[in-house]
């Protein structure tokens, strides 16, 4: 499991660098109700510095349905193992 | 050092309180290209700064769209902070264009705004025909299509004293018929095309257009919709386009500020030519032939482009001036003369100071210039001593050197005229002006023998363009900071309440053009105000503001008012003038947030001041001297 290790590093410096907040550590059942700036217009903005991190191209679908922190390194695991 | 490295480096500035470093580093890497996390960042990290500790210009601008612009405001704002502006941007709900245009009790004119930006796309362009339509049924339906968009601009004016910005259609790749498509007047890319070129042919002074389609097609046309982000939540361009869409309407903003740079100082050895012309010779300089050779002539080319356009041309070289001028004298390829040039100085100076040299000749603030060389090192020395020049990299191959530029988006205007185009002769007449100065030993025997003669004249349609360029453009010389456009100053100059006077100077060196212009109020209580004086600074100091001083009072006393009043509003540029109603013989008549209120009593006599300018009045019949 070190490459999904190596995914929640890189995706938690992300949350920090988008909300601008270096305390945030992320866990699997965090939301958009756990962080006050995660609204549909940051959200927007999460997506895209993980796309531009892990090189990915995600969905139109998959972009709305990235709801919580479980579900973003989920996708982002087999995205990578599929590579 | 990678971008993460570098914006960790500015957080730790901006904790410091080094503002200026801050805004410094970020310029240095401010890429339009940087994906859309990294523009976020750098657009949190400007935000970050107090914008009072940069002396930016602010700027109120409402933004009304048909598509989702969250994202792209944040970035733009940073753009604007590096193009010397603080935007304070107010936001029309989403998709209300027409609503928020047409009720006049909406959010856009309780905002009173500076500029007005509809940002519409293709998508907001409501016009289509049948295939196959004839040329009269296409004519008809570009030409209401113009017609609904002037229309909206002339709801805004009707309801608000502002600018306005308003996107051409970016013509969408999707298309039915492909390639045929340009052949016909009926299809989608051409309607749209027509309507953008409609937009042009009806755009009235005070409405600029800005080019989405021409930005589309730099980003690159294929990449730049990006479906997923129309259908997800309305975004009208890529997000990688974001950091190019905000650098280029920046950049169109700052010269609606009247911010644009306005000078280019130009290197010699291999900027404008190839090799070093004190060693290799005349003969043995790169220059019209070979592959490097022509794309220097293709340097000087643009350059001399231009400084036809109004661009003042400056050459800084470290050389014998005799052997920097010989190319420009006897070269055969030279595309540049020593005509297009109004200060050339080469020595063995440090750059910095031959810089701030032409700035102070020319009577430019530092930050109009653009600094062109190819010596990374002169470069950054520039970059340290002198941080409000604007230094462009140059990539190493002198073919990309002008694309390096234009990149850049340094000279943006928002209007081209007589002036414009005679500027270069104004500045070098000046610089001739210096060198006979320099003759005299008294400066009253020395503006005695200019032989100068002023032109006063009322503020007609002939002269509107002018007044209103040098009134959005002028910062130093600029008393209040006003800006008008033709249409405002046209509404606003009546001649029973409101005045405007314009002057022009003559001399025995030539013409300096109109040159300056004032705005009246004439107030209830007898008192002559002045609402905006505008000035050149290139005809600084030659006893100019005296006579307008007289020619106020002049005005005054015709009117039977008692008294003129003035205000001296500060900012970061004008305070070239903050002594000027003292030394114009004004008394101090208070002071609130920094502006400075002036008053001169008639009655007590207001001799008028003496000056070596004969004045002429200008008639519709010319001009008729009259002193």
């Amino acid at each position: 499991m070190a490459n999904e290790q190596n995914i929640r590093e890189r995706l938690n410096r992300i949350f920090q660098e988008t909300f601008d907040d270096d305390s945030i550590s992320i866990h699997d059942n965090m939301t958009a109700e756990d962080i006050d700036e995660w609204d549909s217009v940051s959200h927007i903005s999460l997506v895209l510095a993980v796309e531009n991190e892990f090189n990915i191209r995600l969905s139109a679908a998959a972009v709305g349905k990235l709801s919580n922190v479980g579900e973003m390194v989920r996708l982002l695991t087999e995205m990578s193992d599929g590579q | 050092m990678s971008i993460r490295e570098a914006l960790a480096d500015i957080k730790a500035l901006i904790a410091e309180e080094n503002f200026h470093g801050a805004y410094r580093e970020l310029g240095k890497i401010a890429s339009p290209d940087h994906e859309f996390p990294i523009q976020q960042r750098m657009a949190r990290l400007m935000r970050a700064i107090p914008p009072e500790a940069l002396g930016l210009r602010s700027m109120r601008i409402a933004l009304l769209a048909g598509c989702t612009l969250d994202h792209f405001a944040e970035v733009l704002g940073f753009w604007a902070a590096l193009k010397g502006l603080a935007l304070d941007i107010w936001m029309a709900p989403f998709d209300t264009i027409e609503q928020t245009i047409l009720d006049h009790e909406s959010g856009l004119y309780a905002f009173k705004p500076d500029v007005t930006w509809i940002f519409s796309t293709h998508r907001d362009v409501l016009i289509s025909v049948p295939p196959g339509a004839d040329a009269q049924m296409v004519g008809k339906v570009v030409d209401a299509a113009v017609d609904g968009t002037a229309n909206l601009w002339r709801a805004i004016r009707k309801g608000c004293d502002c600018q306005i910005l308003h996107n051409t259609a970016d013509v969408p790749v999707i298309d039915v018929f492909g390639n045929f498509e340009v052949n016909v007047g009926w299809s989608i890319r051409s309607l749209l095309r027509s309507y953008n070129l409609g937009l042009a042919a009806r755009r009235p002074s005070g409405v600029m257009l800005f080019d989405l389609d021409h930005v589309a097609a730099l980003y690159g046309k294929r990449r730049w919709v990006d479906q997923r982000y129309w259908y997800h939540s309305k975004h009208a361009f890529a997000f990688g386009a974001t950091g190019l869409v905000a650098q280029q309407s920046a950049a169109v903003l700052s010269a609606m500020a009247g911010l644009a740079r306005k000078c280019l100082v130009a290197d010699l050895d291999n900027t404008l030519w190839g090799g070093v012309i004190g060693d290799d010779g005349i003969e043995g300089i790169r220059l019209g032939s070979g592959a490097d050779g022509e794309a220097f002539c293709g340097i000087q080319a643009y350059l001399k482009a231009l400084k036809e356009r109004g661009v003042i041309l400056s050459v800084s070289s470290k050389n014998d001036e005799s052997n920097a001028k010989a190319p420009f004298l006897c070269h055969p390829d030279m595309r540049l003369s020593l005509d297009d040039i109004s200060v050339f100085r080469a020595n063995w100076n440090n750059k910095a100071d031959n810089i701030r040299e032409i700035a102070e000749l020319l009577n430019i603030g530092l930050d109009s210039l653009v600094f062109l060389d190819d010596n990374p090192v002169e470069r950054e020395l520039v970059r340290t001593y002198l941080p409000m020049v604007a230094v462009p990299e140059l990539p190493e191959d002198p073919v990309d050197y002008v694309a390096a530029l234009v990149k850049e988006a340094y000279f943006e205007t928002t209007s081209f005229g007589d002036e414009d185009r005679q500027r270069a002769t104004y500045y070098r007449d000046n610089a001739r002006r210096q060198d006979f100065a320099s003759s005299f030993t008294n400066t009253t025997d020395y503006l005695k023998s200019l032989e100068m003669v002023a032109d006063v004249g009322n503020l007609d349609p002939l002269r509107l363009p002018r007044v209103a360029q040098l009134i959005g453009k002028s910062n130093q010389f600029h008393l209040t900071g006003t800006r008008y456009s033709e249409a405002q100053l046209h509404a606003k100059v009546d001649e029973t309440v409101v005045y405007g006077r314009w002057f022009g100077l003559r001399d025995r060196f030539g013409d300096n053009g109109l040159i300056s212009a004032v705005i009246l109020e004439r107030r209830a209580d007898a008192v002559l105000h002045i609402d905006t004086w505008v000035m050149s600074c290139r005809v600084l100091s030659r006893g100019m503001e005296e006579f307008i001083r007289n020619e106020i009072v002049g005005l005054a006393r015709e009117l039977g008012c008692t008294s003129v009043t003035g205000l001296y509003v500060p900012s970061r540029k004008n305070t070239l003038v903050a002594g000027l109603y003292a030394r114009l013989g004004f008394s101090p008549a208070g002071e609130e947030a920094g502006t400075t209120h002036w008053r001169l009593e008639l009655d007590t006599g207001a001799p008028g001041l003496s000056t070596t300018i004969r004045r002429r009045t200008a008639t519709k019949d010319g001009l008729v001297a009259t002193s």
